[in-house]
Protein backbone atom coordinates (compact mmCIF):
# COMPACT_ATOMS: atom_id res chain seq x y z
CA UNK A 1 0.00 0.00 0.00
CA UNK A 2 2.65 1.98 0.61
CA UNK A 3 4.72 1.39 -1.51
CA UNK A 4 2.20 2.01 -4.37
CA UNK A 5 1.62 5.51 -2.68
CA UNK A 6 5.14 6.25 -3.44
CA UNK A 7 5.59 5.59 -6.85
CA UNK A 8 2.15 8.12 -7.37
CA UNK A 9 4.72 11.04 -8.08
CA UNK A 10 6.39 9.33 -11.27
CA UNK A 11 2.57 8.20 -12.92
CA UNK A 12 0.11 11.16 -11.67
CA UNK A 13 -0.59 14.49 -12.95
CA UNK A 14 0.57 17.46 -10.90
CA UNK A 15 -2.62 18.16 -9.49
CA UNK A 16 -2.66 14.29 -8.50
CA UNK A 17 0.49 14.84 -6.41
CA UNK A 18 -0.32 18.08 -4.95
CA UNK A 19 -3.70 16.99 -3.69
CA UNK A 20 -1.44 13.98 -2.52
CA UNK A 21 0.36 16.33 -0.36
CA UNK A 22 -2.43 17.66 1.57
CA UNK A 23 -3.81 14.58 1.91
CA UNK A 24 -0.85 12.83 3.14
CA UNK A 25 0.38 16.28 5.50
CA UNK A 26 -3.73 16.23 6.52
CA UNK A 27 -3.73 12.76 7.29
CA UNK A 28 -0.34 13.62 9.80
CA UNK A 29 -2.55 16.16 11.67
CA UNK A 30 -4.86 13.39 11.95
CA UNK A 31 -2.92 10.95 13.31
CA UNK A 32 -0.92 13.03 15.40
CA UNK A 33 -3.98 14.58 17.38
CA UNK A 34 -5.26 10.90 17.90
CA UNK A 35 -2.38 10.40 20.49
CA UNK A 36 -3.91 13.32 22.36
CA UNK A 37 -7.30 13.22 21.09
CA UNK A 38 -7.80 9.19 20.65
CA UNK A 39 -5.68 7.78 22.63
CA UNK A 40 -5.69 10.26 25.89
CA UNK A 41 -9.25 11.91 25.43
CA UNK A 42 -8.35 15.25 25.49
CA UNK A 43 -9.80 17.28 22.85
CA UNK A 44 -6.94 19.12 21.80
CA UNK A 45 -7.57 22.66 19.59
CA UNK A 46 -3.96 23.59 20.26
CA UNK A 47 -2.32 21.24 17.31
CA UNK A 48 -3.01 24.06 15.12
CA UNK A 49 -0.17 25.95 17.06
CA UNK A 50 2.59 23.42 17.08
CA UNK A 51 1.65 23.12 12.63
CA UNK A 52 2.06 26.96 12.96
CA UNK A 53 5.45 27.20 15.07
CA UNK A 54 6.79 24.09 13.01
CA UNK A 55 6.40 26.47 9.76
CA UNK A 56 7.57 29.42 11.64
CA UNK A 57 10.63 27.57 12.94
CA UNK A 58 11.37 27.11 9.21
CA UNK A 59 10.25 30.33 7.69
CA UNK A 60 12.41 32.34 10.03
CA UNK A 61 15.30 30.36 10.21
CA UNK A 62 15.79 30.28 6.23
CA UNK A 63 14.15 33.90 5.26
CA UNK A 64 16.25 35.33 8.19
CA UNK A 65 19.03 33.74 8.78
CA UNK A 66 19.68 32.27 6.01
CA UNK A 67 19.76 28.48 7.48
CA UNK A 68 19.49 25.30 5.85
CA UNK A 69 15.90 23.85 5.66
CA UNK A 70 16.77 20.78 8.46
CA UNK A 71 18.10 23.34 10.96
CA UNK A 72 14.72 25.48 10.59
CA UNK A 73 12.93 21.68 11.18
CA UNK A 74 14.84 21.25 13.87
CA UNK A 75 14.01 24.96 15.48
CA UNK A 76 10.16 24.54 14.50
CA UNK A 77 10.26 21.36 16.42
CA UNK A 78 11.99 22.55 19.27
CA UNK A 79 9.97 25.69 19.43
CA UNK A 80 6.61 23.10 19.50
CA UNK A 81 7.96 20.72 22.14
CA UNK A 82 8.77 23.42 24.23
CA UNK A 83 5.74 24.55 23.90
CA UNK A 84 4.13 21.79 24.54
CA UNK A 85 5.61 21.34 27.40
CA UNK A 86 5.90 24.74 29.33
CA UNK A 87 2.18 25.18 28.66
CA UNK A 88 0.81 21.84 29.15
CA UNK A 89 2.20 21.87 32.47
CA UNK A 90 -0.71 24.34 33.62
CA UNK A 91 -3.04 23.24 30.86
CA UNK A 92 -3.21 19.52 30.68
CA UNK A 93 -4.92 19.73 34.82
CA UNK A 94 -7.95 20.97 33.06
CA UNK A 95 -10.45 18.36 31.59
CA UNK A 96 -13.06 18.20 28.80
CA UNK A 97 -14.33 21.56 27.56
CA UNK A 98 -12.52 23.52 29.71
CA UNK A 99 -9.33 21.93 27.76
CA UNK A 100 -10.37 22.50 24.49
CA UNK A 101 -11.45 25.82 25.66
CA UNK A 102 -7.96 26.64 27.20
CA UNK A 103 -5.94 24.74 24.02
CA UNK A 104 -8.51 27.11 21.92
CA UNK A 105 -7.37 30.68 23.61
CA UNK A 106 -4.09 29.84 23.31
CA UNK A 107 -4.46 29.01 19.62
CA UNK A 108 -5.50 32.27 19.35
CA UNK A 109 -2.94 34.09 21.70
CA UNK A 110 -0.46 32.71 19.45
CA UNK A 111 -2.16 33.81 16.09
CA UNK A 112 -1.91 37.53 17.48
CA UNK A 113 1.51 37.45 19.15
CA UNK A 114 2.98 36.26 16.17
CA UNK A 115 1.38 38.78 13.66
CA UNK A 116 2.68 41.03 16.15
CA UNK A 117 6.24 39.81 15.77
CA UNK A 118 8.78 41.79 13.36
CA UNK A 119 10.88 38.67 12.79
CA UNK A 120 8.40 36.81 11.87
CA UNK A 121 6.79 39.26 9.10
CA UNK A 122 4.20 40.49 11.39
CA UNK A 123 1.11 40.35 9.74
CA UNK A 124 2.52 40.24 5.66
CA UNK A 125 4.09 36.80 6.57
CA UNK A 126 7.15 35.15 5.52
CA UNK A 127 7.94 34.20 1.46
CA UNK A 128 10.46 31.10 1.25
CA UNK A 129 13.18 30.33 -0.96
CA UNK A 130 11.04 28.37 -4.00
CA UNK A 131 12.13 25.06 -4.84
CA UNK A 132 10.69 22.76 -7.99
CA UNK A 133 9.72 19.57 -6.46
CA UNK A 134 6.82 18.26 -6.07
CA UNK A 135 8.13 14.63 -5.59
CA UNK A 136 10.41 15.55 -3.36
CA UNK A 137 7.54 17.24 -0.95
CA UNK A 138 4.95 13.83 -1.55
CA UNK A 139 7.62 11.38 -0.15
CA UNK A 140 8.80 13.43 2.30
CA UNK A 141 4.82 13.76 3.67
CA UNK A 142 4.53 9.77 3.29
CA UNK A 143 7.45 9.22 4.81
CA UNK A 144 6.29 11.74 7.99
CA UNK A 145 2.95 9.86 7.82
CA UNK A 146 4.44 6.67 8.17
CA UNK A 147 6.68 7.14 11.03
CA UNK A 148 3.36 9.13 12.69
CA UNK A 149 1.10 5.70 12.14
CA UNK A 150 4.07 3.53 13.42
CA UNK A 151 4.55 5.47 16.55
CA UNK A 152 1.09 5.25 17.28
CA UNK A 153 1.27 1.69 15.96
CA UNK A 154 3.68 1.60 18.92
CA UNK A 155 1.41 3.37 21.57
CA UNK A 156 -1.33 1.19 21.08
CA UNK A 157 0.55 -1.83 22.12
CA UNK A 158 3.03 -0.24 24.92
CA UNK A 159 2.89 0.73 28.31
CA UNK A 160 2.72 4.37 27.75
CA UNK A 161 -0.17 3.83 25.61
CA UNK A 162 -2.02 1.84 28.35
CA UNK A 163 -1.55 4.19 30.16
CA UNK A 164 -3.12 7.14 27.85
CA UNK A 165 -5.77 4.51 27.23
CA UNK A 166 -6.67 4.78 31.09
CA UNK A 167 -6.01 8.38 31.38
CA UNK A 168 -9.07 8.04 29.00
CA UNK A 169 -11.43 5.80 30.14
CA UNK A 170 -10.67 6.77 33.77
CA UNK A 171 -8.90 9.85 34.96
CA UNK A 172 -9.51 9.18 38.52
CA UNK A 173 -8.50 5.48 38.75
CA UNK A 174 -5.53 5.58 36.76
CA UNK A 175 -4.57 8.53 39.44
CA UNK A 176 -5.24 6.27 42.29
CA UNK A 177 -3.31 3.39 40.77
CA UNK A 178 -0.42 5.36 41.70
CA UNK A 179 0.06 6.99 37.79
CA UNK A 180 1.53 10.39 37.55
CA UNK A 181 -1.35 11.32 34.85
CA UNK A 182 -0.31 14.68 34.18
CA UNK A 183 3.24 13.50 33.43
CA UNK A 184 1.89 10.85 30.82
CA UNK A 185 -0.40 13.78 29.77
CA UNK A 186 2.38 16.29 28.88
CA UNK A 187 4.56 13.56 26.93
CA UNK A 188 1.22 12.95 25.00
CA UNK A 189 0.66 16.37 24.03
CA UNK A 190 5.10 16.82 23.50
CA UNK A 191 4.83 13.63 21.38
CA UNK A 192 2.29 15.20 18.60
CA UNK A 193 3.56 18.56 18.59
CA UNK A 194 6.55 17.06 16.94
CA UNK A 195 4.80 15.41 14.08
CA UNK A 196 2.78 18.40 13.72
CA UNK A 197 5.86 20.89 13.57
CA UNK A 198 7.11 18.77 10.79
CA UNK A 199 4.16 18.37 8.87
CA UNK A 200 4.10 22.15 9.35
CA UNK A 201 7.43 22.85 8.26
CA UNK A 202 7.36 20.67 5.33
CA UNK A 203 3.98 22.74 4.84
CA UNK A 204 5.64 25.86 4.80
CA UNK A 205 8.63 25.32 2.31
CA UNK A 206 6.41 23.44 0.06
CA UNK A 207 3.89 26.18 -0.33
CA UNK A 208 6.76 28.83 0.34
CA UNK A 209 4.47 31.20 1.88
CA UNK A 210 3.35 31.42 5.52
CA UNK A 211 1.26 33.75 7.48
CA UNK A 212 -0.24 33.98 10.71
CA UNK A 213 -3.73 33.50 9.75
CA UNK A 214 -2.87 30.15 7.66
CA UNK A 215 0.00 28.97 9.68
CA UNK A 216 -2.65 28.85 13.39
CA UNK A 217 -5.55 28.64 11.26
CA UNK A 218 -8.29 26.95 14.04
CA UNK A 219 -9.89 25.53 11.13
CA UNK A 220 -7.48 23.24 10.33
CA UNK A 221 -7.32 21.98 14.17
CA UNK A 222 -11.06 21.32 13.27
CA UNK A 223 -10.08 19.69 10.49
CA UNK A 224 -7.90 17.30 12.33
CA UNK A 225 -10.18 16.07 14.08
CA UNK A 226 -12.90 15.26 12.29
CA UNK A 227 -11.03 13.55 9.98
CA UNK A 228 -9.56 11.43 13.45
CA UNK A 229 -13.51 11.05 14.81
CA UNK A 230 -14.48 10.69 11.29
CA UNK A 231 -12.19 7.67 10.63
CA UNK A 232 -12.41 6.49 14.31
CA UNK A 233 -10.34 8.16 16.99
CA UNK A 234 -8.00 6.03 18.99
CA UNK A 235 -7.49 3.56 16.29
CA UNK A 236 -4.26 2.95 14.08
CA UNK A 237 -5.72 3.69 10.78
CA UNK A 238 -8.85 5.59 11.48
CA UNK A 239 -7.66 9.02 11.47
CA UNK A 240 -5.56 8.13 8.06
CA UNK A 241 -8.49 6.45 6.26
CA UNK A 242 -10.56 9.69 7.51
CA UNK A 243 -8.25 12.18 6.06
CA UNK A 244 -7.97 10.68 2.52
CA UNK A 245 -11.90 10.25 2.58
CA UNK A 246 -12.31 13.54 3.82
CA UNK A 247 -9.76 15.38 1.74
CA UNK A 248 -11.03 13.46 -1.49
CA UNK A 249 -14.82 14.51 -0.36
CA UNK A 250 -13.81 18.18 -0.35
CA UNK A 251 -11.36 18.10 -3.40
CA UNK A 252 -14.49 16.41 -5.43
CA UNK A 253 -16.90 18.80 -4.18
CA UNK A 254 -14.80 22.01 -4.65
CA UNK A 255 -14.37 20.55 -8.78
CA UNK A 256 -17.75 20.51 -9.10
CA UNK A 257 -19.95 22.60 -7.08
CA UNK A 258 -17.68 25.36 -6.55
CA UNK A 259 -19.72 27.97 -4.23
CA UNK A 260 -21.64 24.73 -2.43
CA UNK A 261 -18.51 22.92 -1.42
CA UNK A 262 -18.10 23.83 1.93
CA UNK A 263 -21.77 23.62 2.56
CA UNK A 264 -22.04 20.26 1.57
CA UNK A 265 -18.57 19.46 3.94
CA UNK A 266 -20.68 21.61 6.50
CA UNK A 267 -23.31 18.63 6.19
CA UNK A 268 -20.62 15.66 5.39
CA UNK A 269 -19.86 16.96 9.54
CA UNK A 270 -23.28 17.08 10.67
CA UNK A 271 -24.67 14.29 8.83
CA UNK A 272 -21.32 11.68 9.76
CA UNK A 273 -21.91 12.63 13.29
CA UNK A 274 -25.49 11.24 13.88
CA UNK A 275 -25.41 8.45 11.96
CA UNK A 276 -21.92 7.02 12.31
CA UNK A 277 -20.80 8.74 15.90
CA UNK A 278 -17.99 6.33 16.11
CA UNK A 279 -16.58 6.75 12.74
CA UNK A 280 -15.80 4.81 9.97
CA UNK A 281 -13.63 1.67 11.46
CA UNK A 282 -16.61 0.92 13.95
CA UNK A 283 -18.97 1.70 11.20
CA UNK A 284 -17.03 -1.16 8.68
CA UNK A 285 -16.69 -3.45 11.81
CA UNK A 286 -20.39 -3.52 12.57
CA UNK A 287 -22.54 -2.84 9.67
CA UNK A 288 -21.66 -6.12 8.27
CA UNK A 289 -23.81 -8.00 11.15
CA UNK A 290 -26.15 -5.09 11.41
CA UNK A 291 -27.09 -3.62 8.55
CA UNK A 292 -28.76 -0.32 8.48
CA UNK A 293 -29.89 -1.19 12.09
CA UNK A 294 -26.83 0.53 12.49
CA UNK A 295 -27.55 3.96 12.15
CA UNK A 296 -30.68 3.48 13.83
CA UNK A 297 -28.89 1.77 16.97
CA UNK A 298 -26.64 5.05 16.78
CA UNK A 299 -29.28 7.37 17.49
CA UNK A 300 -31.19 5.49 19.75
CA UNK A 301 -27.91 5.26 21.79
CA UNK A 302 -27.28 8.81 22.10
CA UNK A 303 -30.27 10.81 21.68
CA UNK A 304 -32.78 12.41 24.58
CA UNK B 1 -7.72 61.33 32.52
CA UNK B 2 -10.09 62.74 30.34
CA UNK B 3 -9.02 59.99 27.46
CA UNK B 4 -9.04 57.36 30.12
CA UNK B 5 -12.44 58.47 31.01
CA UNK B 6 -13.64 57.88 27.46
CA UNK B 7 -12.03 54.95 27.33
CA UNK B 8 -14.05 53.26 30.03
CA UNK B 9 -16.98 55.03 29.10
CA UNK B 10 -16.90 52.92 25.29
CA UNK B 11 -15.67 49.99 26.99
CA UNK B 12 -18.47 49.38 29.52
CA UNK B 13 -21.14 50.03 26.38
CA UNK B 14 -19.67 47.37 24.28
CA UNK B 15 -19.13 45.30 27.20
CA UNK B 16 -22.99 45.33 27.60
CA UNK B 17 -23.18 43.98 24.21
CA UNK B 18 -20.70 41.19 24.79
CA UNK B 19 -22.51 40.02 27.83
CA UNK B 20 -25.47 40.02 25.43
CA UNK B 21 -23.23 37.96 22.81
CA UNK B 22 -22.20 35.44 25.96
CA UNK B 23 -25.54 35.01 27.45
CA UNK B 24 -27.23 32.35 25.18
CA UNK B 25 -23.76 30.20 24.99
CA UNK B 26 -23.62 30.46 28.37
CA UNK B 27 -27.69 29.44 29.03
CA UNK B 28 -27.14 26.94 26.45
CA UNK B 29 -23.47 25.39 27.82
CA UNK B 30 -25.11 24.83 31.22
CA UNK B 31 -28.12 23.31 30.62
CA UNK B 32 -27.80 21.32 27.58
CA UNK B 33 -24.00 20.67 28.86
CA UNK B 34 -23.45 21.84 24.33
CA UNK B 35 -20.72 23.85 23.81
CA UNK B 36 -22.33 25.35 20.47
CA UNK B 37 -19.52 26.86 18.11
CA UNK B 38 -22.08 27.92 15.84
CA UNK B 39 -23.39 30.64 18.50
CA UNK B 40 -20.95 33.40 16.75
CA UNK B 41 -22.78 32.17 13.47
CA UNK B 42 -26.50 32.55 15.15
CA UNK B 43 -25.19 36.43 16.01
CA UNK B 44 -24.54 36.96 12.33
CA UNK B 45 -27.91 36.00 11.17
CA UNK B 46 -29.58 38.17 13.56
CA UNK B 47 -27.11 40.99 11.99
CA UNK B 48 -28.63 40.16 8.99
CA UNK B 49 -32.19 39.95 9.83
CA UNK B 50 -31.99 43.21 11.22
CA UNK B 51 -30.17 44.51 8.33
CA UNK B 52 -32.84 42.96 5.79
CA UNK B 53 -35.90 44.26 7.68
CA UNK B 54 -34.27 47.61 8.35
CA UNK B 55 -33.50 47.93 4.39
CA UNK B 56 -36.34 45.80 2.79
CA UNK B 57 -39.39 47.21 4.93
CA UNK B 58 -37.51 50.05 6.47
CA UNK B 59 -38.25 48.66 10.36
CA UNK B 60 -36.39 50.75 12.99
CA UNK B 61 -33.56 48.05 14.04
CA UNK B 62 -34.55 48.37 17.68
CA UNK B 63 -38.17 47.32 16.38
CA UNK B 64 -36.62 44.91 14.28
CA UNK B 65 -35.04 43.03 17.55
CA UNK B 66 -37.90 41.49 18.57
CA UNK B 67 -39.10 40.12 15.07
CA UNK B 68 -34.96 38.84 14.67
CA UNK B 69 -35.13 37.22 18.09
CA UNK B 70 -38.58 35.11 17.10
CA UNK B 71 -37.16 33.69 13.80
CA UNK B 72 -33.84 32.94 15.55
CA UNK B 73 -36.22 31.16 18.38
CA UNK B 74 -37.78 29.24 15.89
CA UNK B 75 -34.23 28.39 13.99
CA UNK B 76 -33.28 27.54 17.23
CA UNK B 77 -35.84 25.33 18.22
CA UNK B 78 -35.72 22.95 14.97
CA UNK B 79 -32.37 22.54 15.14
CA UNK B 80 -31.95 21.48 18.31
CA UNK B 81 -35.41 19.51 18.05
CA UNK B 82 -34.63 17.44 15.02
CA UNK B 83 -30.31 17.59 14.71
CA UNK B 84 -28.72 18.13 18.47
CA UNK B 85 -31.40 16.04 20.39
CA UNK B 86 -30.08 13.02 18.45
CA UNK B 87 -26.77 13.32 19.93
CA UNK B 88 -27.15 14.60 22.77
CA UNK B 89 -26.05 12.17 24.81
CA UNK B 90 -23.11 11.27 22.55
CA UNK B 91 -19.48 12.45 23.88
CA UNK B 92 -18.02 15.80 23.63
CA UNK B 93 -15.94 15.83 20.57
CA UNK B 94 -18.63 14.70 18.93
CA UNK B 95 -21.02 18.11 20.10
CA UNK B 96 -18.43 20.23 19.60
CA UNK B 97 -17.81 18.60 15.96
CA UNK B 98 -21.71 18.76 15.09
CA UNK B 99 -22.34 22.34 15.63
CA UNK B 100 -18.91 23.25 14.45
CA UNK B 101 -20.24 21.64 11.13
CA UNK B 102 -23.39 23.65 11.48
CA UNK B 103 -21.47 26.69 12.03
CA UNK B 104 -19.94 26.16 8.49
CA UNK B 105 -23.41 25.21 6.97
CA UNK B 106 -24.64 28.81 8.04
CA UNK B 107 -21.79 30.52 7.38
CA UNK B 108 -21.35 29.42 4.02
CA UNK B 109 -24.83 29.67 3.29
CA UNK B 110 -24.80 32.94 4.30
CA UNK B 111 -22.61 34.11 1.65
CA UNK B 112 -24.56 32.58 -0.73
CA UNK B 113 -27.40 34.48 0.04
CA UNK B 114 -26.27 37.64 1.63
CA UNK B 115 -22.90 37.75 -0.33
CA UNK B 116 -19.40 38.20 1.52
CA UNK B 117 -20.16 42.33 0.97
CA UNK B 118 -19.93 44.37 4.17
CA UNK B 119 -23.27 45.86 5.26
CA UNK B 120 -23.97 48.53 7.65
CA UNK B 121 -27.37 49.57 9.44
CA UNK B 122 -27.49 53.13 9.30
CA UNK B 123 -30.76 54.61 10.97
CA UNK B 124 -31.31 58.64 10.54
CA UNK B 125 -30.03 58.74 14.12
CA UNK B 126 -26.84 57.01 14.00
CA UNK B 127 -24.75 59.71 14.14
CA UNK B 128 -26.08 61.31 17.01
CA UNK B 129 -24.38 61.74 20.46
CA UNK B 130 -24.56 63.77 23.66
CA UNK B 131 -21.68 64.25 25.88
CA UNK B 132 -22.20 62.82 29.54
CA UNK B 133 -19.20 64.37 32.30
CA UNK B 134 -16.78 65.73 29.46
CA UNK B 135 -17.49 61.92 27.27
CA UNK B 136 -18.85 61.39 24.60
CA UNK B 137 -21.89 59.13 24.67
CA UNK B 138 -23.03 57.73 20.97
CA UNK B 139 -26.93 57.57 20.79
CA UNK B 140 -26.82 53.98 19.43
CA UNK B 141 -24.63 52.20 21.66
CA UNK B 142 -25.96 53.84 24.78
CA UNK B 143 -29.48 52.28 23.34
CA UNK B 144 -27.37 48.46 22.56
CA UNK B 145 -26.06 48.50 25.91
CA UNK B 146 -29.58 49.67 27.61
CA UNK B 147 -31.47 46.45 25.58
CA UNK B 148 -28.49 44.49 26.20
CA UNK B 149 -28.69 45.15 30.25
CA UNK B 150 -32.70 44.52 29.90
CA UNK B 151 -32.58 41.67 28.47
CA UNK B 152 -30.40 40.03 30.54
CA UNK B 153 -32.56 41.02 33.50
CA UNK B 154 -35.51 39.89 31.56
CA UNK B 155 -33.46 36.32 31.36
CA UNK B 156 -32.54 36.27 34.90
CA UNK B 157 -36.28 37.10 36.01
CA UNK B 158 -37.67 34.32 33.39
CA UNK B 159 -35.31 31.46 34.66
CA UNK B 160 -36.16 32.61 38.33
CA UNK B 161 -39.64 33.23 38.30
CA UNK B 162 -41.63 31.08 35.79
CA UNK B 163 -42.48 27.71 35.63
CA UNK B 164 -40.53 26.93 32.25
CA UNK B 165 -37.61 28.83 33.80
CA UNK B 166 -37.70 26.41 36.82
CA UNK B 167 -38.10 23.20 34.61
CA UNK B 168 -34.81 24.71 33.05
CA UNK B 169 -33.22 25.54 35.82
CA UNK B 170 -34.08 22.06 36.99
CA UNK B 171 -32.98 19.92 34.17
CA UNK B 172 -29.32 21.62 34.41
CA UNK B 173 -29.31 20.54 37.98
CA UNK B 174 -30.00 16.98 37.23
CA UNK B 175 -32.02 15.56 34.66
CA UNK B 176 -32.85 11.99 35.89
CA UNK B 177 -34.80 13.60 39.08
CA UNK B 178 -36.35 16.27 36.15
CA UNK B 179 -37.87 14.02 34.16
CA UNK B 180 -39.37 12.18 37.58
CA UNK B 181 -40.86 15.53 37.63
CA UNK B 182 -42.57 15.26 34.30
CA UNK B 183 -40.50 17.50 32.10
CA UNK B 184 -40.11 15.95 28.48
CA UNK B 185 -36.38 16.99 28.05
CA UNK B 186 -37.14 16.52 24.20
CA UNK B 187 -39.46 19.84 24.21
CA UNK B 188 -36.91 21.58 27.29
CA UNK B 189 -33.88 21.53 25.04
CA UNK B 190 -35.25 22.59 22.28
CA UNK B 191 -36.72 25.38 24.04
CA UNK B 192 -33.48 26.19 25.78
CA UNK B 193 -31.75 26.37 22.88
CA UNK B 194 -33.99 27.99 20.91
CA UNK B 195 -33.73 31.15 23.90
CA UNK B 196 -30.03 30.84 23.53
CA UNK B 197 -30.65 31.24 19.85
CA UNK B 198 -32.89 34.20 19.99
CA UNK B 199 -30.47 36.10 22.17
CA UNK B 200 -28.09 35.41 19.78
CA UNK B 201 -30.61 36.90 17.08
CA UNK B 202 -30.43 39.76 19.66
CA UNK B 203 -27.17 40.69 20.40
CA UNK B 204 -26.53 40.60 16.42
CA UNK B 205 -29.15 42.55 15.82
CA UNK B 206 -27.39 45.71 17.92
CA UNK B 207 -23.81 44.32 16.97
CA UNK B 208 -25.48 45.16 13.23
CA UNK B 209 -26.36 49.20 14.58
CA UNK B 210 -22.68 49.56 15.90
CA UNK B 211 -20.55 47.63 13.66
CA UNK B 212 -19.97 46.41 9.89
CA UNK B 213 -21.19 42.86 9.19
CA UNK B 214 -20.53 40.43 7.22
CA UNK B 215 -21.16 36.37 6.79
CA UNK B 216 -17.17 35.53 8.49
CA UNK B 217 -18.06 37.62 11.74
CA UNK B 218 -19.21 34.37 13.49
CA UNK B 219 -16.34 32.87 14.65
CA UNK B 220 -14.42 35.75 15.99
CA UNK B 221 -17.30 36.16 18.47
CA UNK B 222 -17.79 32.76 19.41
CA UNK B 223 -14.20 33.04 20.24
CA UNK B 224 -15.28 36.36 22.47
CA UNK B 225 -18.56 34.77 23.87
CA UNK B 226 -16.20 31.60 25.25
CA UNK B 227 -13.83 33.93 26.81
CA UNK B 228 -16.76 36.11 28.70
CA UNK B 229 -18.27 32.78 29.49
CA UNK B 230 -15.11 31.59 30.85
CA UNK B 231 -14.09 35.16 33.10
CA UNK B 232 -17.96 34.98 34.19
CA UNK B 233 -18.91 31.41 35.08
CA UNK B 234 -21.67 29.39 33.95
CA UNK B 235 -23.38 30.08 36.91
CA UNK B 236 -26.15 32.94 36.98
CA UNK B 237 -26.75 35.64 34.02
CA UNK B 238 -25.61 38.27 36.38
CA UNK B 239 -21.96 36.96 36.24
CA UNK B 240 -22.24 37.02 32.39
CA UNK B 241 -22.91 40.72 32.19
CA UNK B 242 -19.69 41.54 34.84
CA UNK B 243 -17.51 39.00 32.22
CA UNK B 244 -18.79 40.58 29.75
CA UNK B 245 -18.54 44.42 30.83
CA UNK B 246 -14.96 43.18 32.07
CA UNK B 247 -13.73 42.54 28.71
CA UNK B 248 -15.20 45.60 27.10
CA UNK B 249 -13.18 47.31 29.00
CA UNK B 250 -10.02 45.83 29.28
CA UNK B 251 -10.21 45.80 25.12
CA UNK B 252 -10.48 49.23 25.52
CA UNK B 253 -7.75 49.72 27.83
CA UNK B 254 -5.70 47.41 25.77
CA UNK B 255 -6.03 49.53 22.28
CA UNK B 256 -5.25 52.63 23.93
CA UNK B 257 -2.51 51.67 25.98
CA UNK B 258 -0.46 48.60 24.32
CA UNK B 259 -1.84 48.84 20.97
CA UNK B 260 -4.95 47.66 18.60
CA UNK B 261 -3.27 44.89 17.45
CA UNK B 262 -3.20 43.69 21.18
CA UNK B 263 -6.59 43.51 22.15
CA UNK B 264 -6.58 39.88 21.03
CA UNK B 265 -3.60 38.32 22.86
CA UNK B 266 -4.84 39.84 26.19
CA UNK B 267 -8.30 39.04 25.85
CA UNK B 268 -7.69 35.43 24.95
CA UNK B 269 -4.48 35.28 27.79
CA UNK B 270 -6.87 36.58 30.23
CA UNK B 271 -9.20 33.45 29.14
CA UNK B 272 -6.13 30.80 29.33
CA UNK B 273 -5.25 32.15 32.83
CA UNK B 274 -8.54 32.43 34.25
CA UNK B 275 -8.93 28.58 32.76
CA UNK B 276 -5.58 27.87 35.02
CA UNK B 277 -6.00 29.28 38.11
CA UNK B 278 -10.11 29.17 38.25
CA UNK B 279 -11.73 27.10 35.88
CA UNK B 280 -15.12 27.71 37.29
CA UNK B 281 -14.87 31.35 36.52
CA UNK B 282 -14.00 34.20 38.42
CA UNK B 283 -17.09 34.69 40.28
CA UNK B 284 -18.56 30.94 39.91
CA UNK B 285 -18.51 28.68 42.44
CA UNK B 286 -15.35 26.11 43.18
CA UNK B 287 -16.02 22.69 41.74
Amino acid sequence: MVALLATVPWWGSAVLVQFGINALILATLAQSWNIIGGYTGYPSFGNSVFYGLGGYGVAIAMVQYGLPFPVGMAIGVGLAGAFAILLGLPVCRLRGHYFAIATLGLAEVMTAIVSNLEIAGRNVGLILPLVKGDALFFESSLALLVVTTLTVAWISRSRFGFALIAIRENEQAAAVMGMNTTLYKILAFALCSVFAAVAGGIHAYWITYLDPGSAFDVTLNVKMIIMAVFGGAGTIFGPVLGAFVLSGISEILAAKVTSLASVFFGIVIVAAIVFMPRGCADFVRNFRHLGWRYFQENIRTYRV
Amino acid sequence: MQLLWQILVNGVLLGGLYALMALGLVLVWGVLNIVNLAHGALIMLGAYACYYLFTGLGLDPFAALPVAMVLLFCLGYLVQRYVLNLIIRAPMFNTLLITFGLEVVITYLAQMIFSADFRTVNPSYAGANFIFLGATVPLVRLLAFGVALGLTFALWLFLERTRIGRAIRATAQNLIAARLYGVNPRNLYALTFGIGAALAGAAGTLYGVVSQINPYIGAGLTGKSFAIAIIGGLDKSIYVLIGGLFLGIVEAVTALYIGPTYTDVVSFGILVLVLIVRPTGLLGRTA
